[in-house]
């Protein structure tokens, strides 16, 4: 009976209950039911060519310089426009055989320069290369290629390759930065197995290292004799455990090999984190800077080296580690710690400004002092030696138009920040507007502070073509 | 064990309940078995691709849209799917790729030539998350509840007698907090499903739309997502071109990203 008594409370339960009124169906839109797509053409063949090309134009404008403790050797621009075509193409032109095209072609126009100068039209040969598959999983590609590895956003100890790339950008966004650099000359093979991944590429060098400079030589220029000035070596070999997807690279180059590292893994499934590591006997930043200065006829053979640091050569580390933190599905927020052993200590942050603010200062000695900083941006290496980096990109803010981001990096050496905030706006799915506004915030005697420029603003207009 | 020690308990609320997975009548499936069903009705079982058409709506007027091409297959080792998403449209994002396989999930600008660790919650459009529109196993990642048999109105508001699970995370990679299905009784087809947040919050409504026959299955070729708090926001996910693929292994680790053609 009780049986019974259950199985019929069983029945009841079982019974559908009747639709309820004010349903959830009643939230969509009659538009949103009505409108159907177009089906994808069914078997529609596949592109073998793929191309990404667009026309961009960027004006900057800085603000006017102020007086800073240790003068800048050369006067700056306040403002400058450049024009630029950019394209990106692949072609699967066989089967085992892919061509990889990426260029692009500036016209810039500056305040104080004339407009027929030598600075006025540059093309960036980004890559330029081959590849064949002569096995399935194997590849071999040569030309010029942009290697790139490191699993942190502001600083990558890892991307070996990173060096000497730099070319005309805009935003100062390393995320940004990134996406118009360089290529490297090299030869590079590659395996894919079940458990991971292989590889080894050498860069030849093919031509004496260039000066560190802030002209745009003229015309086709590779710039071989930056990103192929040494010969190179890296060895990467990739990973799928513990749910870390560990890289380990192993980078050859005389008197500056190391090793390095990543992991990252999920937490939960909001939360990522991640850390980058590279070490490997090396002198510190001032010193190879001098070296570099001297080497490329920058810096007089005689000149100290400025400010005073050990020339001794040993063991250094490289450390990036952080999170990305996804807020409500709305927004992402990227907190990393960079630690740089080769980069300024507070003591020789303390030489530099007292040795460049004394009295009698010239721009022999302060072109000396910021020849270091030029030298550590086209290495894409921190100045000081800790640093936290701080990023938040909010796409669709408020419209889906519309994506915010922001980053900041923040000395821990002296508390000066540099900052840049920017907003795109997607007008169509062709055109694109872009503001970056930046800044250096801190006093005088501080890394970012010391800038004679303290804000910019860039506007930027791309059209997908 | 303890299911001699609870039968009674269990008939009890049976009765004031409704019905659990450890009591049913005869002909009920269990929870687990409706959700595999329905698993199955929703993503084809041998490798594929399909394109989908993400719109998202504000107040029913269309804002902003993107299309992707998805490459799935099960991993034979954890019977959950590996998926590799191409983005086709808008031209400023062609190319970008969204790689998942088990855990991890990699974004790949080839712009930058950088692979980048992403989480599951990172946002593509509108209402729509990298996880909803990736393949999944349901069945796999939740623990599910039958709840009880349930009269619900589908998107074109026909009733439908639908099964009410209830889902919650058996694995680390479920990206929900807890999910709510309703899947058609007989047909097992999703009718409508609600995601909530680790928190409890509601986060969005569901519903599966238009069934068509695609790759020897009627499947629902729309789902339309409702933000939970603001109503007016919806997204709309159409699926179309399905095909049977031959997907390789090699696809599914971030180092092939840069190698990735469609060929």
């Amino acid at each position: 009976m009780r049986g019974l008594a259950g199985v019929v409370a069983g029945l009841v339960a079982l019974a559908p209950a009747p639709a309820r009124a004010g349903d959830d169906a009643d939230l969509i839109p009659q538009d949103v039911l009505d409108t159907k797509l177009p089906p994808a053409a069914p078997g529609a063949p596949r592109q073998t060519l793929r191309s990404k090309v667009f026309a961009e134009d960027a004006f900057s404008a800085w603000s006017p310089s102020v007086a800073v403790p240790v003068p800048y050797p050369s006067s700056l621009a306040a403002w400058q426009n450049r024009t630029s075509l950019d394209a990106s193409l692949q072609w699967k032109a066989r089967p085992w055989l892919t061509l990889t095209l990426g260029d692009r072609l500036n016209v810039f126009e500056q305040d104080g320069q004339s407009f027929a100068s030598t600075d006025t039209v540059r093309n960036d040969l980004r890559e330029v290369s081959a590849t064949i598959e002569p096995i399935a999983g194997t590849y071999l590609e040569a030309g010029r290629i942009n290697v790139r590895n490191g699993s942190a956003l502001g600083f990558n100890p890892t991307d070996f390759f990173k060096t000497r790339t730099l070319v005309g950008q805009s935003s100062l966004d390393p995320s940004v930065i990134r996406q118009n650099r360089l290529g490297t000359l090299m030869l590079r093979a590659q395996t894919l197995l079940s458990w991971g991944s292989a590889s080894v590429a050498y860069a030849p060098k093919v031509a004496e290292p260039s000066p560190v400079t802030e002209s745009n030589p003229v015309g086709v220029d590779l710039h071989f004799d930056a990103t192929n000035a040494a010969h190179r070596v890296l060895t990467a070999l990739n990973l799928e455990l513990f749910d870390l997807s560990p890289q380990l690279l192993g980078y050859f180059e005389l008197h500056r090999s190391k090793l390095g590292a990543n992991v990252t893994r999920s937490i939960g499934d909001a939360v990522v984190a991640y850390a980058e590591w590279a070490g490997g006997p090396e002198q510190n930043l001032i010193v190879r800077a001098s070296a570099f200065g001297k080497q490329t006829g920058t810096l007089p053979a005689a000149t100290l080296v400025l400010p005073p640091a050990g020339t001794g050569v040993s063991f250094r580390n490289d450390v990036a580690t952080g999170l990305s933190w996804t807020v409500a599905t709305a927004f992402t927020i990227n907190v990393e710690y960079h630690f740089h052993q080769s980069g300024f200590t507070r003591s020789e942050w303390r030489n530099w400004f007292d040795l460049g603010s004394a009295p009698g200062a010239r721009p022999p000695l302060t072109g000396a002092l910021w020849f270091v900083r030029g030298y550590a941006n086209d290495q894409q290496e921190p100045v000081s030696q800790h640093q936290m980096f701080i990023r938040v990109d909010w796409p669709r803010a408020f419209t889906p138009h519309l994506e915010l981001s922001g980053f900041a990096f923040v000395s821990l050496l002296d508390g000066s920040v540099l900052s840049q905030l920017s907003a795109s706006y997607y007008l169509s799915d062709a055109w694109t507007a872009s503001a970056f506004v930046s800044g250096n915030f801190g006093d005088g005697r501080t890394e970012r502070g010391s800038f004679p420029e303290r804000g910019n603003l860039i506007l930027q207009l791309t059209r997908y073509l | 064990m303890f299911r001699t020690f609870a039968a009674p308990f269990v008939l009890l609320a049976l009765a004031l309940f409704g019905v659990s997975d450890a009591a049913r009548a005869d002909d009920t499936p269990s929870g687990a078995d409706i959700v595999a069903a329905a698993d199955r009705v929703r993503n084809p079982q041998n490798s594929f691709r399909l394109s989908l058409v993400l719109v998202e709506y504000q107040s029913g007027a269309a804002h902003d849209s993107i299309t992707l091409a998805v490459h799935s297959k099960i991993d034979p080792a954890t019977h959950q799917y590996r998926n590799l998403v191409r983005y086709a449209a808008p031209e400023r994002d062609a190319g970008k790729l969204v790689l998942l396989s088990g855990a991890t999930m990699w974004f790949y600008d080839p712009a930058s030539k950088a692979s980048i660790r992403i989480s599951a919650q990172q946002r593509l459009i509108g209402q729509a998350s990298n996880g909803d529109v990736l393949t999944v196993n349901l069945a796999h990642d939740y623990a599910s509840r039958l709840i009880g048999r349930e009269g619900i109105q589908d998107a074109d508001h026909q009733p439908r007698d639908t099964w009410h699970l209830e889902l919650t995370p058996a694995t680390s990679d479920a990206g929900y907090g807890r999910i709510e299905i309703w899947i058609e009784k007989g047909t097992m087809r999703p009718i409508k499903s609600k995601f909530y947040s680790d928190s409890g919050r509601p986060l969005k409504i569901a519903f599966y739309h238009r069934y068509e026959s695609a790759l020897g299955a009627a499947r629902p070729l729309e789902t339309i997502i409702i933000d939970a708090v603001d109503p007016h926001l919806v997204t709309k996910v159409t699926a179309s071109d399905y095909r049977a693929e031959d997907v390789q292994d090699a696809w599914f680790q971030r180092e092939y990203l840069p190698r990735f053609s469609e060929e």
